[in-house]
């Protein structure tokens, strides 16, 4: 064995002594740069996390139709009990008790979400106008249906004009896309997270990592900050093809959208974070986020309505962070709606975020134990 | 001036009691082997010394609080197979707060130290595992650290490369080291100050290994008519 030099095995006091904060610091970025470093070497998982959200895109850019009941309607400028029976018959509307004054009253009512649909009758009792929120496709194509069947009976064969606001063309491609952006980050929120800090524990690397001044805090944070900027890469990518590609608009702030964007991030980063205090290994980590992911395709309103899922399972939506940020996302892209009508669905996603982060890094354990 | 302790130490999982009341005081620049069977409970022990376990009873030293006094070589290979070995190095080194200028000095000084120069730009999962071995030493080198936790560093390691690898270890222990080194093999730890034996979670006898033999022809043989 050669020993070619001898080896300092004691530290001596350095005179340049780093603060405490920029060894932390110094820490992350480390940390980082190796989640970088691997992610390079491991080109399937890099390839998986970039170029999936364009071929999901690419699935998911036309969407099916599905019969929606209790869409909530109204009636605009004149009471009509007759149209209003024949709207409530078959279930498919909720017709409102009050009737809005004008046009510009009813678009009001659309644009901040109470209703769906507003029916303009004249004062003799004859629809002369529909109005209907294009951004929600599948109330709006039910509309559409149930007009035809409506005309004969309320308006005496009369052609009813409608409006579609939103959403003119009723195009799939602009109701799917904004909900697609949330799915792609629940992908990168959800499992590549999981994944990610799993893998560690898995191939024992983790125990390597416990043994360095490496706090719990930058652990996580380190693990977690790749993700958030792949998440965010993903994000540019997406709306830039649904831009470019599917010609959706985005009648919104880009800005709103980023930072709505980013709250829901948190809250999937959270639940990413849990599953992996939870799963002892990758298939475990992989299976949870099925587990967690399915219900957020089937049950947040991406694809079918809430209005059309039974509340025996419907209260399932209302704990998926997606249910919320679908609302953000399709509000921004089609109706440019602002932070006035957005806010409640933020503050609900950010106490998510702070709820699922907090447990996650309370489980986040230090010790193998 | 004891550098590694285990006081009284028990350590349970569940209904496994791996550790009971397990005794181990290793003085400043000594070098103890630590040895039995397999689960024998030697890498519970150390990873308790080490802070990753926290015992059900009894007291440690460095443990958690003194991680960073410790450089700890664990068992099998728990470096990132998927980056080099100039990139495990400049991770570790990072994490333990190097600079630049110092992480290449210590660098350069620990590759040359352990014959791995030239290896820089290898993958660290494609060396063979006494390379593996001596880069997880290097790794826990890096940050000058007075106590070293070695455990089981030669298993499965050719002749040669367990030969090579003690060298390295004789030689940290020449320079000032605290080393308490784990292994299954009693040729081994004959090198060593002083040696425990620990059998079913619990210390059968530690002393110089010649003590420990007594008229046995081995150390092996002393052990099997101890726990015989």
């Amino acid at each position: 064995m050669r020993l070619r030099r001898s080896v300092a095995v004691a530290a001596e006091p350095s005179e340049d002594v780093p603060t405490r904060g920029s060894k932390a610091f110094r820490r992350l970025k480390a940390l980082i740069r190796k989640e970088f470093l691997q992610l390079r070497r491991d080109p399937r998982t890099l390839a998986l996390m970039v170029f999936s959200p364009v071929m999901l895109m690419l699935v998911f850019g036309y969407a099916a139709s599905f019969d929606v009941k209790h869409i909530r309607a109204e009636l605009v400028g004149t009471q009509s009990q007759a149209l209003r029976s024949a709207l409530e018959k078959n279930d498919a509307f909720d017709v409102a008790g009050q009737v809005a004054d004008d046009e510009a009253a009813a678009e009001d009512d659309i644009q901040h979400g109470r209703v769906v649909v507003a029916i303009e009758v004249d004062p003799r009792g004859v629809p002369t106008q529909v109005l209907v929120d294009g951004s929600r496709l599948m109330e709006a194509l039910t509309v559409e249906r149930s007009l035809i069947a409506l005309q004969a009976e309320a308006s005496g064969g009369a052609q009813i004009p409608v409006r579609m606001l939103y959403n003119p063309l009723l195009r799939s491609a602009d109701f799917m896309i904004p909900g697609l952006i949330g799915q792609i980050m629940v992908q990168v929120g959800v499992v590549f997270t999981a994944l990610g800090i799993v893998r560690e524990r898995e191939r024992g690397t983790m125990e390597q990592l416990l043994i360095t001044p490496l706090g719990r805090l930058e652990l996580m944070v380190g693990k977690v900050l790749p993700y958030l900027a792949i998440a965010f890469l993903d994000l540019v990518v997406v709306v830039a093809v649904a831009r470019f590609l599917f010609h959706v608009t985005i009648a919104g702030s880009l800005l709103l959208l980023l930072a709505g964007s980013a709250v829901f991030l948190a809250s999937t980063l959270g639940i990413g974070l849990m599953i992996s205090t939870v799963a002892q290994n990758q298939q475990q980590a992989l299976q949870m986020s099925v587990f967690i992911q399915l219900p957020q395709i089937l049950l947040s309103g991406w694809i079918f309505p809430l209005a059309a899922i039974p509340w025996a399972i419907r209260w399932i939506s209302y704990l998926l962070p997606l249910t919320y940020y679908l609302p953000i996302a399709r509000g921004i892209f089609l109706k440019g709606s602002g932070l006035q009508d957005l806010w409640p669905n933020l503050v609900v996603l950010a106490v998510m975020a702070v709820v699922y982060l907090s447990i996650a890094t309370l489980r986040f354990r230090r010790s193998l134990d | 001036m004891t550098e590694i302790l285990a006081e009284s130490v028990v350590k349970s999982f569940g209904r496994l009691s791996a550790l009971i009341d397990v005794d181990v005081a290793v003085p400043s620049g000594a070098l103890f082997g630590l040895v039995g069977a397999d689960g024998a409970g030697k890498t519970t022990l150390m990873r308790c010394i080490a802070g990753l376990y926290t015992p059900d009873s009894g007291r440690v030293l460095p443990g958690r609080e003194g991680q960073d006094r410790l450089g700890f070589a664990q068992q099998g290979f728990h470096l990132y197979g998927d980056l080099t070995v100039d990139e495990n190095i400049e991770f570790f080194g990072r994490l333990y707060g190097l600079d630049h200028s110092r992480l290449a000095a210590r660098r350069a000084e620990l590759l040359g130290f352990a014959g791995l120069e030239g290896s820089g730009s290898r993958l660290a999962g494609q060396l063979s595992g006494g390379m593996k071995q001596k880069l997880t030493l290097v790794c826990s080198l890096l940050h000058e650290p007075p106590i070293l936790l070695l455990d089981e560093p030669t298993t499965g390691v050719d002749p040669v490369s367990r030969r090579e690898f003690w060298d390295l270890v004789e030689h940290l222990h020449a320079r000032g080291s605290t080393i308490l080194l784990a292994s299954a093999y009693f040729d081994e730890v004959e090198r060593c100050d002083e040696v425990v034996y620990l059998h079913h979670g619990r210390v059968l006898a530690t002393g110089p290994p010649e003590t420990l033999r007594g008229e046995h022809a081995s150390l092996e043989e002393a052990f099997l008519a101890v726990t015989s």
